[in-house]
Formats: structure tokens, sequence, C-alpha cells
């Protein structure tokens, strides 16, 4: 970008909340179901029939809106926000315009340089989610299909202010507000798979002036990277328009992600909205609001500063443990285990996260219990294995039931740190190198390397490489004496 | 005559064999209220072919006090005003011994007060709105027409009550805070809003005076009062019911139910004819006001929303020292019979939409108020939430009515 200038870019991210049903209806929240599958006289909104709104839309949406800092209303109200089109069974669709749920809310993250960004958010509101549209054509006949499976979905939708500065600040945001989200189990929050949205309100201006020109709202992104990449690329856009004089221009632009570029789409008609008749108030009570406090977790910010005073672990050990609450619960039940605390967020975070990632597993589902694990580190850490040898037998714990010492036992992965042992084949591995002693004694450093690995294989796999290191170094320096 | 009145006529239905407070009583519905598997066809075209897979809370209701449904009637385009609409006929025929209707603006009072037969809007948000087919959901109410007022109050002890299916419903306990509830004095006072009365034509006025002494004579305590606003009941009613209107028609885009036009090209022409053919011009014309006020005028509805309120409580306020408002039901200037135009429609009515816009229940009592020998009808309007206090003073009325008339 130019020194010049600056972006000033605020999101807007829909969020599909994970319950159990729509919003207004007892139909399941199973919008990929076979094509309306999950619909009823409410969600079709055949004549007769009245919005039943339901206690967990709220509840979940609640705990989105406490996961990011904000203030819940004492009241808040729904309105029908009027426009037509086919994917809208009302003719207006049910969100909380005038008197959203929350507001007043932030979220920090942290910048490439280390500083702590905070980011404003304007309000929170819930809304029912619309129909899916699919343009098909029959021959040369083109035909409109809609699949309600989706209409009266419960979502948030999350203003934030135009806090962000760029491409990068925006996206770590999302990436923070995801971890916060799908720690307050209120929505999984993935972007690939549609659950939740954003879109950007990007404008420029000359650095150092507090002014909030014309802003460029875009869609379509469906990565997190996708909305870093659209947004980079209208900042740039703006500025070539402001040098060559054109202005900018208040509208609408999609991202298209396979020509990196956004384009102008047809203006969409803001419609008005009108308070709706048939949703009673929602009247929050203190102490429901209190339970619902109660029932947010040790969010992660907190439990990554926990994590390193408590555990002694690095900081970028702590945000990994406590980056998914499913992670930092299964670190802490194998620490419950006695095992040791760095050792475990290494082994998880740099083995098992990836292998089950390989398998296609997760911590819930795979067959590795906190316990079996912890011993296969408390093993490690005595060098009654080594860390070949340790990930042979992480595989192998995945696949059977047996313990990680019965593994050891039977496959015969116990190390050998015997050092009469280890000195004799260090002597024999020195002798069938003759031109790598050579190379070492002339100061090749990879030499050292090579008859390392020599001697690991000629062990099987199983010598101590600390024990092996200080023998190869104690008579290669002999050597050259 | 059945087939000018019923849209459907039941003529096989078993009298329901248990019990219940309406046993033996043979009831008919507006083909508005929704019966399971009875084609709502007398409504616009917008609803043809279309045939509720449930029945209407308030007619689930009656089948399980034992009540004969006997069909539905044909009826005025989603309940804006009564041209076309036969309900009444229902019970001033003999088929029926109760009929329930939509109320928007006085509709089923006033078909009431024009069949000789006694009508009752009860309050807002005490009888169910699930299953009903209308236009203007604050403003509108299930109502109930028989010829006397006993009828009127088993059936709506036995409609009203809340109910799942509408969760806007108003919990009773939250109004009975009102002085002197529960206990009706035996000394009535009632309220006259002199101006008001504008409306009627000199002879009318003088006979309305003469019908308000007569229950003066028989024991009536009678006041004058006044709302700082009362000119503006018939705006702050257009205003919001056209918009709640407009929103409420949303639903007729042809996608997934009642008439679909043909030949269009695509989804947008389609919905554009589907919505051409399927209202009546007078519908048409409430719908594109709605509209000017949603999308073109909105403070001029938040305005309304605010006077609204303003009347709303002024009207509680009127009624701590009232048991009752006593107002007409017509005037023979303006027919609502002949009202075609919206104009006409809210000249028709201009004695019975302040009760849907304050929500407060009203009765049409017939054979009290008369003039030049024609029965105009008398409206009586109870306060908020206080329906059984106003239908057990209905008989009184009627019976002092008559005798003094």
């Amino acid at each position: 970008m130019t020194p010049n200038y600056e972006a000033v870019v605020g999101l807007e991210i829909h969020v599909q909340l994970n319950c159990e049903t729509k919003m207004f209806c007892s139909c399941p929240n199973r919008p990929g179901d076979e094509p309306n599958r999950n619909v009823c006289p409410i969600c079709l909104w055949l004549p007769g029939n009245l919005p039943r709104f339901s206690m967990e839309a709220l509840e979940k949406a609640t705990l989105a809106c406490l996961a990011l800092n904000c203030q819940i209303q004492k009241e808040s109200a729904f309105d029908q926000k009027v426009y037509y089109y086919p994917d809208l069974p009302k003719g207006y669709q049910l969100s909380q315009f005038h008197r959203p749920l929350a507001r007043n809310g932030w979220l920090d993250f942290a910048r490439d340089d280390g500083t702590r960004q905070r980011i404003r958010i304007h309000k929170i509101h819930m809304e029912e989610d619309v129909a899916r549209l699919v343009h098909e054509k029959e021959g040369r006949t083109t035909v409109s299909l809609v699949d309600f499976n989706r209409a009266g979905t419960p979502l948030v939708e999350i203003v934030t202010e135009p806090d962000m500065r760029g491409p990068a600040d925006a996206m770590e945001f999302l990436r923070s507000l995801r971890i916060q989200l799908r720690y307050s189990e209120c929505s999984q929050c993935s972007m690939e798979q549609g659950t939740m949205r954003v879109d950007a309100n990007v404008s420029i201006r000359l650095r150092g002036s507090d002014a909030l020109n014309a802003k460029v709202e875009i869609k379509n992104m469906n990565s997190i990277r996708h909305v870093g990449d659209a947004i980079a690329f209208e900042i740039d856009r703006q500025i070539a328009c402001v040098k060559a004089g054109e202005p900018v221009i208040t509208h609408t632009r999609l991202w298209d992600p396979d020509a990196r570029i956004t384009s102008p789409m047809r203006g969409k008609f803001d419609g008005p909205c009108v308070p709706d008749p048939s949703v009673p108030r929602i009247l929050v009570e203190d102490e429901w609001l209190q339970g619902m406090i109660g029932r947010m977790p040790e969010m992660p910010g907190v439990k990554a500063e926990r994590f390193m005073s408590r555990y002694q672990l690095t900081r970028e050990e702590a945000l990994q443990m406590s980056s998914e609450r499913d992670v930092s619960r299964y670190f802490e039940d194998v620490l419950k285990q006695k095992a040791p605390a760095r050792l475990a967020a290494q082994w998880i975070g740099t083995q098992l996260l990836p292998l089950l990632k390989e398998r296609e597993e997760t911590l819930e589902n795979a067959a590795l219990s906190p316990n079996r694990f912890a011993e296969l580190l408390i093993m490690i850490e005595r060098e009654e294995i080594n860390a070949n040898a340790a990930r042979d037998v992480l595989r192998r714990l995945l696949e059977s039931t047996a313990s990680a010492g019965e593994i050891v036992e039977q496959c015969g992965y116990r190390q050998v740190s015997e050092a009469g042992e280890l000195a004799a084949l260090v002597d024999r591995v020195l002798a069938q190198n003759p031109s790598a002693v050579e190379n070492f004694r002339k100061g090749v450093a990879k030499a050292m390397g090579f008859l390392m690995g020599q001697a690991m294989q000629a062990s099987g796999g199983k010598a101590n490489p600390r024990v092996l290191k200080d023998l190869m170094t104690e008579k290669l320096s002999s050597y050259s004496t | 005559m059945y087939s000018e009145v019923f849209a459907h006529f039941d003529s096989s239905a078993p009298a329901p064999s248990n019990g219940g407070i309406l046993a033996g009583k043979r009831v008919a519905v507006q083909s508005l209220v929704g019966v399971r598997g009875w084609p709502a066809a007398a409504g616009p075209k917008a609803l043809r072919g279309f045939v509720p897979l449930e029945d209407a809370s308030v007619v689930r209701r009656l089948k399980e006090e034992g009540a004969l449904l006997v069909g539905n009637t044909a009826a005025s385009e989603l309940g804006l005003g009564i041209c076309g609409d036969c309900t009444a006929r229902a019970v001033q025929e003999g088929h029926a011994d109760i009929v329930l209707m939509l109320d928007t603006m006085g509709e089923a009072r006033m078909a009431a007060a024009k069949a000789g037969l006694c009508g009752f809007k009860p309050s807002w948000g005490r009888v169910s709105r699930f299953g009903l087919l209308g236009l203007a959901p604050s403003m509108e109410c299930c109502s109930l027409l028989a010829r006397n007022p006993n009828d009127l109050a088993q059936a709506f002890r036995t409609i009203e009550g809340m109910d799942d299916c509408d969760p806007s419903m108003v919990a009773v306990g939250e109004a009975r805070d009102r002085p002197g509830n529960g206990s009706p004095s035996k000394d009535l006072t009632a309220g006259i809003v002199t101006p008001l009365l504008e409306a009627l034509s000199p002879q009318e006025r003088n006979a309305f005076s003469r019908a308000i002494a007569n229950l003066q004579d028989a024991g009536v305590t009678i006041r004058e009062v006044t709302f700082k606003d009362q000119g503006l009941f018939s705006v702050v009613h257009q205003v919001i019911a056209s918009v709640e209107a407009s929103s409420s028609c949303g639903k007729y885009d042809g996608v997934r139910f009642g008439h679909r036009a043909q030949g269009a090209k695509n989804w947008n022409e389609m919905y554009l004819e589907t919505r051409r053919e399927s209202f009546s011009s007078l519908l048409k014309a409430f719908l594109f006001q709605g509209a000017y006020f949603q999308f073109e005028n909105y403070p001029a509805f938040e305005n309304a929303c605010r006077i609204r309120a303003r009347l709303v409580q002024e009207n509680r306020k009127l009624f701590e020292s009232l048991d009752l408002m006593l107002l007409p039901m017509q005037s023979t200037l303006h027919d609502a019979n002949q009202a075609r135009t919206l104009e006409q429609l809210y000249n028709a009515f201009p004695f019975t939409l302040l009760a849907n816009v304050t929500g407060q229940p009203a009765l049409s009592l017939p054979s009290v108020f008369k003039c030049g020998g024609q029965d105009m009808g008398l409206q009586v309007l109870g306060p908020f939430l206080g329906d059984e206090e106003l239908l057990s003073w209905a008989q009184t009325l009627m019976v002092q009515g008559e005798e003094a008339a």
C-alpha cells in the first residue's frame, strides 16, 4: 500500500448457531440434508402460522455474545426486514434490527509484532437464515429451485466497528473470533462449510485522518485467506481509483476467488425494518443471564496465561494447547496422569494432532485415552524409548487397545542406554566408515550426522540418542588427537 | 341458500359424541379461520387451492368442547371489510348457532349489527391467532357472532386462553390489576365519547342520545369522556394495519402454495404476475399504502405507533373510572356493505376500529339503539382483558335497553 493511505475495515459476520432446531419452529437445523426434508408449515410460512421462538437459539446466541464480551440487552425484539425474493418465504426476514440482543463488545488479537489490538464489536443480533436457491437449465429453459431446509435456521450477525487497518488485522481478528466462538460451543464457525460468512466493509483515507470515507462492501469470500486477499485487492483498487481522480462510490462487490479480483454486483435493495407483531419481546432476566455466564468456559486467552504460569509452557505451546476447547481438555487430562507438561504439549501439538488429522479422527472419537497417551509420554521422559520409537508406538496406540508399555515390550522398542553395549556399537560403525571419520577430522560437520545415522540404524532404532551422541563425540575426539 | 353462504358445507359431519359445554351447538367459521382439510377457497385468488394442514387453535378447542362444525363461509378478501362476506348469514338463516369471523376494523361486529345479531370481539391476545388467515396481526382478532350473549360467552370461554402455537398471547394474570376488576359493581358507569358522534347524521345522533337516556333511566351512570387525539384513531389504524397487511401478504408469492400465474419466463415475472392476479384493487390499494409507509415514509409509521401507544394509555386511564364505553355501531351515511374503496371503507367503520387500535374487547348488541325503525346496533366496549365482565353486562344492557325502548 502507498504509505500515504491507510485502510479502514469493518466486518459483518454471520454465524450459524449449532442448535438442534430452527429458530422459529422445531424442524431439525440440518441445512445439508436432502432438499426440502426439514420443512414444516411454519418455516414454509403457510397461511395461518406463527413463529415460535426457540429458547435454545436465545441460549446459543447469548453464549456467542458473552464470548465476545458484549453487553446483553435487557430487552430486545425482532423486526421484519422486508424484501421480496423466492428464498424468503415470508417476504421478510425476522431479524433484530432496531433492538439487538447485545451491544458494545470487544475482542483482542495479537499482531505479528506481538502488540495487542482491540477490535470493538458494535452489536450482535439474531436472525433467521433464508432458503437456498439453485438455478438450473432444463433443456433450454432456466428453472429456479428452492431448498427450504436452511430457511429459518438460527444465525447471529456480528457487526464490528471499523477498527481494522488492513487484511492482516481482519484475518487475525477472524481467527481469534473463531476460537472464541468455538469455545463457547455455539457454532462450528467454518467458512469453508458456510457456518461462518464474512462481509467486509472497506474504505481508505489519508494516513493521520480520522475521516470515514465512502465504503465498499465485499462479499463471497469462503475462507479467512480469501477475506484477506479480497480486502488487499479492494484497498489497492480504491487507491488506484483515487489516484486516477475517480471518486470511490458506496456499492457492493463480489470476490472472485479464481480471478482473485472483486467486481461490482447489482445493488441489493435495502428494505425497511418493521417491528414484528408476532414474536414477543425478549426480556433477559438477571438470574437467567447469570446462569448463562456460569455456562461459559475459561476462555482461551485466560487459559493460555494459566498454561504458561502453571505448566511453564512457552507462549506458542500455550496458545496451541488452548486454541480449541477439546485440545485443552485433553491436554489437562493427560497431565492429570502425571505426564510432564511441556513434553505433553509438544507431543500433542507436533505428533498427535497431525496424526489424527491424517487419519481423519478427532480427540473425541480417537481410541487414545489420556492415560494411554500419558504412559507413552512418561516412557519418553524416562528415556525408556527414543523419539523415533515413540512415534511408531503412537501409531500402534491408535490402532489397538494395548498399553504403551505392552507395545514397547512386544515390538522391542525399549531404548538401549547401556554405555558398554553402545560403545561397542560405535566402535563398529567408526571402523566400517573410515572415510566419514576422515571427513570429520577435516572439519566436515555433516560427517557427524551421517555417523550418528549409521549407528542408530545399526541399533535398530533403539539406541538412546543422547548417550550415543556422547559416546560418538568422545570416540571421534580421541581419533582426532 | 347453502351454496351462497357456505364455501364448504359438511353435511355428513357426525355430531360429536363427547359432551362439552358446546355439545349440540352448530358452529360455522368464516373461511379465513383454518379447518384442516377444508379449502380456504372463499378468500382471494391468492388462497385458491390452499387447504389448511391443521385446525386453527380456536377450531380445535370448539371441537374438543363438543361443537358441531357445519362448514366455512364465503368471506371478504382476507377479512378486509364485509363486502361479499356471508358469515353472519349462517346464523341469521339458521344454519348455525355460532359463527367465528375475523375482526380487523370492526367487520365481525358490523356484520352482526347488520344481521340483528350479537357480535363480540375479544381483547387482543386472549384468543389464539394460530390458523387465522388474516391481514393485520396486531389489529385483528377472531370474533364471535350469535343470537344471544349467552352463546357468545360460552363460545368465548371455549376458544380463549393461552396456546403454545401463539406465543404472542397475553396472560390474563398480567392485567388483572385494574381496580375493581373481577367484582362487577351493580352500578354501571358508562362513558360516551361525544366528539366521535359527529360521524352520525343529526337524526341518528338524536336517536343515540335517546338510547343512552333510556339506559340512564334504567340505572346506568353516564359520563362524557374525551380522548386527546380521538380524531387520529382512524389514521393510526390505517397506517399500521396497511403496513402489517403489506408484510403479511409477502407470503402470497406463488412459490409454495395457492395461486401461481402461468407462462412467466422467470421467477421475478412469475412473482409479479401472481400478485397482480391474486388481489382485488381494494386490497392492492391497501397493500400499496402499507408499502408506501414501509419503504417511503417510515417516520409516519413510527409516529402512528407512538400515537397508538398514547391512545392505548389514555384508554386504560379512562377505564380506571369507567366500566364500559358506549358507541354507535354504524351510520347510514356510509354503508359498510357498499365500501369498495379505502376511503369508503374507513368512512364506514369510524366507531369500531377504536377497539382494534386499543385491543380492548367490544360487543355489538341489537335492539338497544334504533333509528327510524332500523336497528343500528349499540357498541359496548370493555376494559382491556375485561372480556368476561363485558359479556356478563351484555345481557343486562340488552334487557334494560329493550325494556326502555
